[in-house]
């Protein structure tokens, strides 16, 4: 059987720079998949093509066998969903109209639908309602609904995010940096509800800088260094390869 | 050379929409209070025994015309654009329209004569001499001439300088260029201060090319300004200027060469623009236009 | 209730007595000064509205959330009222010797009162416990007195007649409203509006319709009012793409016009150069569609862009329509326009005619006014409900976050372009029926000052509400009537007013809660 995500070959080259670097990794079904480096490795840049944000410059995706291309919205109907290094909400929009925006493409009312304001229509809102509620419910927001996204703690802020994306039900979630900012037990608990995620039947991919929680997480884990991948393997591995070991802490002869 | 009135005006443009990403929309009426304060300076300061010295009128014209445009031109960013940095895109866009529209009307109402047309004196000689059989006005050189010392010097100052390096850092990157301890503010009001004095000698030149100026001369050119501006890569000082001296290019050769050219004059700008924001939406010198995540 | 000083009341006290002296006393030196300035006894002209502001220094002993701040709005008012007066009073009395005794001492009166206001304690802001929950009978009728209240002051304020005193009257109403507001009257009626809303719709929608027929036959105001439906249709349609979807339209009115010329042509005018008839209905649905094809060629290329191009490109597209509109004489007839469009007529009933009914007779332009409530009504369900669905909420969500929306899953292109041709083509439908209500269309109507004056409506009214473009366009189109002996200064003023609206109110007089979020750090969010 083939993987959900295939990437063969991916590069992206900003102007002289080579952010990513023929970049192959598969994830999975069912897998955490952490992808760690130094700062400016590229694996934002990575994520960035994957999730459609940025034209790779060469290489494929494949989801489920499909090839992926064109504007962002494609990718997260298609079911590869993400969230942003530097939280990126609708800042105005109460945390339950986050999630809701989320639904759009599981959506499907129209122009029509929603002047005319037929049974289809209610019976869909009070579907992505319920659904908006559960899932901010299942990220730990159940009571914060009614909250201004602004007005949230950097911490709820993430866990709405990843909500958000959950409402487009995807196959996959790209998740860049989930922890950045979070104490210790926050982190425990971003931790954990990965794992849920992932027993939701969602496979996950993973950026973070913290050793701890991805080796602790992730069933297999890839090292960009430059833009290119280093090593892949399982956390046990990848942990031990001196190579990985020189990248971050620098050639030990120069 | 009406590119080269475009260029000058461009350079404003795209100077203030690379450090704050504001259209500003009263950029073109700051050329027509330029040309206006020329006018004025020639008018009714200049003694009338000096006027007739190109020596002295013209660098006196220009000076006081420079001085009225980055007058007003500080005033405004001061007052109507400072108080909304922080505010949504559309608030500071508004302003620069009523701002715009506030400028005309003072000068209409509050100018001697500001509703009709006025005449603006031939500083040079309207003499003309002829090259290969081609007729050639001596403003036209003139014009070029200033117009194109203006733009390199521009470059020069924003190249070597330390306030120019300051801008460059500015546009890049504001957040970092506040951390490595650049006044901001100061930043902004130079460039202010630079559109603001290239407008006013495209306005004092235009005044000579065309030998009357009126309140409502900055809104065609500024918007025109505005297009060639897009044309060359908003954001790109050589762009302004490569997109004025085309869109000058363009619109004289279509007004000859297009029957009912002239009827159809203002026209070209705007197809032109729409024409390339749709292939090449970056402008011609300017990077693609990419999203960030 | 406390007060600090024996001086916190008695120079209130002072001020306000002065005042109320000095508005019963003559302010004018000489005749002819609207309000009969020149006769003591009684508070006519401005000196009413000083008088009204008078009741904020019971401000000074009632303690009460946002007081300090509101009794200052009052006194301020009463200043300003006095003060724009005062001038007009020189300048019209010929100099110093123009005002008289008694607007002196109404100055220094609502000075002092500014004084004391000015020294109250800071005190706390207005809280939602101040307005605690009523009774539904008590709610009920808050909600008419608030329409009420409205009704009245756009009565009141139409039946004014010279500047001047127009002047006072919106000031006093500008100070009043801030006084209220930091009170914290409207957020309480905002949120009573927002739970009685089929209620005050229905109110509202009564008293439109009611309007004509307190007319007496009388059509001036009929065909204000029709004109401003018209206007207002397009500032509904124009909310839709600058309040909901966050784009800047700078050539919105191009699309009216595109409509217009339509519907002229399609009316077999008596100077036009197409010569068919084609059904009013269908004209209305159709110059709304070609006006919509407009908008999605001109959208489909620019709306790929960062929105400031859009900006432009749409300003640009504007002036192309208008040279075009001025050029194409086979079809437009160039500078001269089309003119002599027809009456509406639908099976052998003329619009252009007086009818007659319950007994009131309307003017013609009565037919025109309601054909233009039910274009309004159409146009308000179609922009609430959308704003109240998914493709509403995706529009905001570009409008906060371009990239995060299209991570999740929007198409953006696709969003943007629908608001664009919606906006364009209720424009297009409401340009129709203008060019039956003006019966001609030509050029010079569809500048790009039209362009920023429907922007400043939606701006002005609240972006993203229904009753902030009606109120907006009702504002633009009645201050010009108004403000007639300021003709000449008037864009001056227009264009001050956009600078200092953007300063000081940029979520505009009815602005959406979401919006209002986006330009006040410190707006109070919803309770969960
Ligand atoms: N839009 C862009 N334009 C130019 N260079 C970029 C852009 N985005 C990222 N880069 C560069 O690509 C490299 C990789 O960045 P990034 O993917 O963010 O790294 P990481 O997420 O691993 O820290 C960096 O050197 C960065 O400066
Ligand atoms: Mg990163």
């Amino acid at each position: 059987m083939s993987p959900l995500l295939e990437v063969r070959g991916v590069t992206k080259r900003f102007e002289g720079l080579l952010a990513v670097d023929r970049v192959d990794l598969d994830v999975g079904q069912g897998e955490i998949v952490g992808v760690i480096g130094p700062n400016g490795a590229g694996k934002t840049s990575l994520f960035n093509c994957l999730s459609g944000l940025d034209a790779p410059t060469a290489g494929t995706i494949r989801f489920r066998g499909e090839l992926l291309a064109g504007r962002p919205d494609r990718f997260t109907r298609a079911g590869v969903a993400r969230t942003f290094q530097n939280i990126r909400l609708f800042p105005h929009m109460t945390a339950f109209e986050n999630v809701l925006v989320g639904r759009h493409c599981r959506t499907r009312v129209g122009l029509a639908s929603a002047i005319g304001r037929g049974p289809r229509f209610h019976r869909e809102e009070r579907e992505s309602e319920a659904r908006a509620g559960e899932l901010l419910a299942f990220v730990g927001l159940g009571r914060l609904g009614g909250v201004v996204a602004r007005n949230l703690s950097y911490g709820d802020q993430r866990r709405l995010e990843i909500a958000r994306a959950l409402a487009s039900e995807p196959g996959l979630l790209l998740l860049d940096e989930p922890r950045a900012g979070m104490n210790a037990q926050e982190t425990r608990a971003t931790a954990d509800l990965v794992r849920l995620i992932r027993d939701r039947g969602v496979a996950v991919a993973v950026i973070e800088h913290d050793m701890r929680f991805i080796f602790g997480l992730c069933d297999r884990v890839a090292v960009l260094v430059q833009g290119h991948k280093l090593v892949e393997g399982s956390p046990a591995e990848v942990q031990g390869d001196p190579r990985v070991i020189e990248a971050y802490l620098g050639a030990p002869t120069a | 050379m009406l590119g080269a009135t475009y260029g000058l005006i461009a350079l404003g443009y795209t100077m203030v929409y690379g450090i704050i990403q504001l259209i500003n929309f009263a950029h073109g009426e700051i050329f027509m209070v330029g040309a206006f304060g020329g006018l004025t300076a020639y008018r009714y300061w200049l003694p009338g025994s000096l006027a007739g010295n190109v020596w002295v009128a013209l660098p006196f014209v220009l000076l006081v015309a420079i001085g009225v445009a980055v007058a007003v031109a500080v005033l405004v960013e001061r007052l109507a654009y400072r108080p909304l940095r922080n505010a949504p895109r559309l608030a500071p866009l508004i302003t620069a329209i009523g701002v715009s529209i506030f400028l005309q009307e003072m000068v209409r109402l509050f100018y001697p004569g500001g509703k009709r047309q006025q005449p603006f004196p031939q500083l040079i000689s309207s003499g003309t001499f002829a090259v290969g059989g081609v007729t050639v006005a001596w403003v036209s050189v003139f014009v070029v001439v200033v117009a194109v010392a203006l733009m390199v010097g521009l470059q020069v100052f924003v190249k070597t300088t330390r306030t120019g390096k300051a801008m460059r850092a500015t546009s890049q990157d504001p957040e970092s260029a506040r951390l490595m301890g650049i006044d901001i503010d100061r930043v902004i009001v130079v460039t202010f201060v630079l559109g603001a004095a290239l407008a006013a000698v495209a306005g004092v030149m235009q005044g000579m090319r065309f030998a009357q100026i009126d309140f409502r001369i900055g809104f065609l050119a500024g918007l025109k300004a505005f297009t060639a501006a897009v044309l060359g890569g908003i954001g790109n000082l050589t762009g302004a200027v490569l997109g004025g001296f085309l869109l000058g290019i363009v619109e004289a050769l279509a007004t000859q060469y297009v029957p009912h050219g002239s009827s159809w004059k203002d026209v070209w700008a705007f197809v032109m623009l729409i024409g390339v924001l749709v292939v090449r939406p970056g402008g011609l010198l300017g990077e693609r236009v990419a999203t960030r995540a | 209730m406390r007060l600090d000083r024996p001086s916190g009341v008695a120079l209130p006290a002072a001020g306000a007595a002065a005042l109320v002296a000095g508005s019963l006393s003559p302010w004018a030196t000489f005749a002819g000064f609207p309000g009969k300035m020149s006769l003591g006894g009684f508070p006519g002209g401005a000196r009413l509205f000083c008088l009204l502001l008078v009741a904020g220094s019971a401000l000074f002993v009632v303690d009460t959330g946002g007081r300090r701040r509101a009794a200052l709005a009052a006194a301020l008012g009463a200043v300003a009222v006095v003060g724009l007066n005062l001038v007009a009073l020189v300048d019209q009395g010929g100099g110093l010797g123009g005002p008289a005794w008694g607007a002196w001492l109404s100055l220094a009166g609502a000075g002092l009162l500014a004084a004391g206001a000015w020294r109250l304690p800071a005190g706390r802001a207005a809280a939602p416990d101040d307005w605690p929950a009523r009774p539904a009978s008590v709610e009920v009728a808050a909600v008419a007195v608030g329409l009420l209240a409205l009704l009245g002051a756009v009565v009141w304020g139409l039946a004014i007649n010279e500047s001047s005193r127009f002047v006072s009257f919106l000031v006093f109403v500008g100070f009043t409203c801030a006084a209220l507001h930091h009170l914290g009257l409207f957020t309480w009626l905002t949120v009573l509006f927002a739970r009685r809303q089929r209620m005050a719709v229905a109110l509202g929608g009564a008293a439109a319709v009611a309007f004509p027929f307190t007319q007496q036959g009388n059509a001036y105001w009929i065909r204000v009012f029709a004109s401003i439906g018209v206007f207002a249709v397009a500032a509904i349609g124009l909310n839709v793409v600058v309040g909901l979807a966050g784009l800047l339209d700078l050539g919105y009115v191009a699309f009216f016009g595109v409509g217009a010329y339509v519907g002229a042509l399609l009316a077999n005018a008596s100077l036009t150069t197409v010569h068919v008839h084609v059904p009013f209905l269908a004209v209305v649905l159709l110059g709304g569609c070609v006006a919509a094809v407009f908008g999605l060629v001109i959208g489909a290329p620019t709306l790929r862009l960062r929105g400031d191009y859009l900006a432009i490109v749409t300003l640009g597209f504007g002036e192309i329509f208008r040279i075009t509109a001025n050029n194409w004489d086979g079809l437009t007839r160039g500078p001269n326009g089309i003119s002599g469009v027809p009456d509406l007529a639908a099976g052998g009933f003329n619009f252009g005619a007086a009818h007659s009914l319950f007994g009131v007779t309307l003017p013609g332009f009565a037919n025109y006014y309601f054909v233009e409530l039910a274009l309004i009504a159409a146009a308000i369900v179609v922009f609430t409900r959308l704003n109240d669905s998914r493709i509403g909420r995706a529009w905001v969500a570009i409008r906060e976050d371009e990239v995060a929306a299209a991570a999740s899953g929007i198409d953006t292109i696709r969003l943007k372009l629908l608001a664009f041709a919606i906006g364009a083509f209720m424009a297009g439908c409401a340009g129709t029926v203008n060019a039956h209500l003006t019966t001609q269309v030509s050029p010079d109507s569809y500048t790009f000052l039209e362009s920023i004056l429907l922007v400043a409506a939606v701006v002005l009214g609240g972006m993203g509400t229904v009753p902030g473009a009606l109120l907006g366009s009702t504002a633009l189109f009645v201050l010009p009537e108004k403000l007639r002996s300021f003709q000449d200064k008037r864009l001056l003023l227009f264009g001050a007013a956009l600078v200092l609206l953007m300063r000081f109110r940029p979520e505009g007089l009815v602005p959406s809660r979401r919006r209002r979020r986006e330009f006040r750090d410190d707006a109070p969010a919803p309770a969960p």
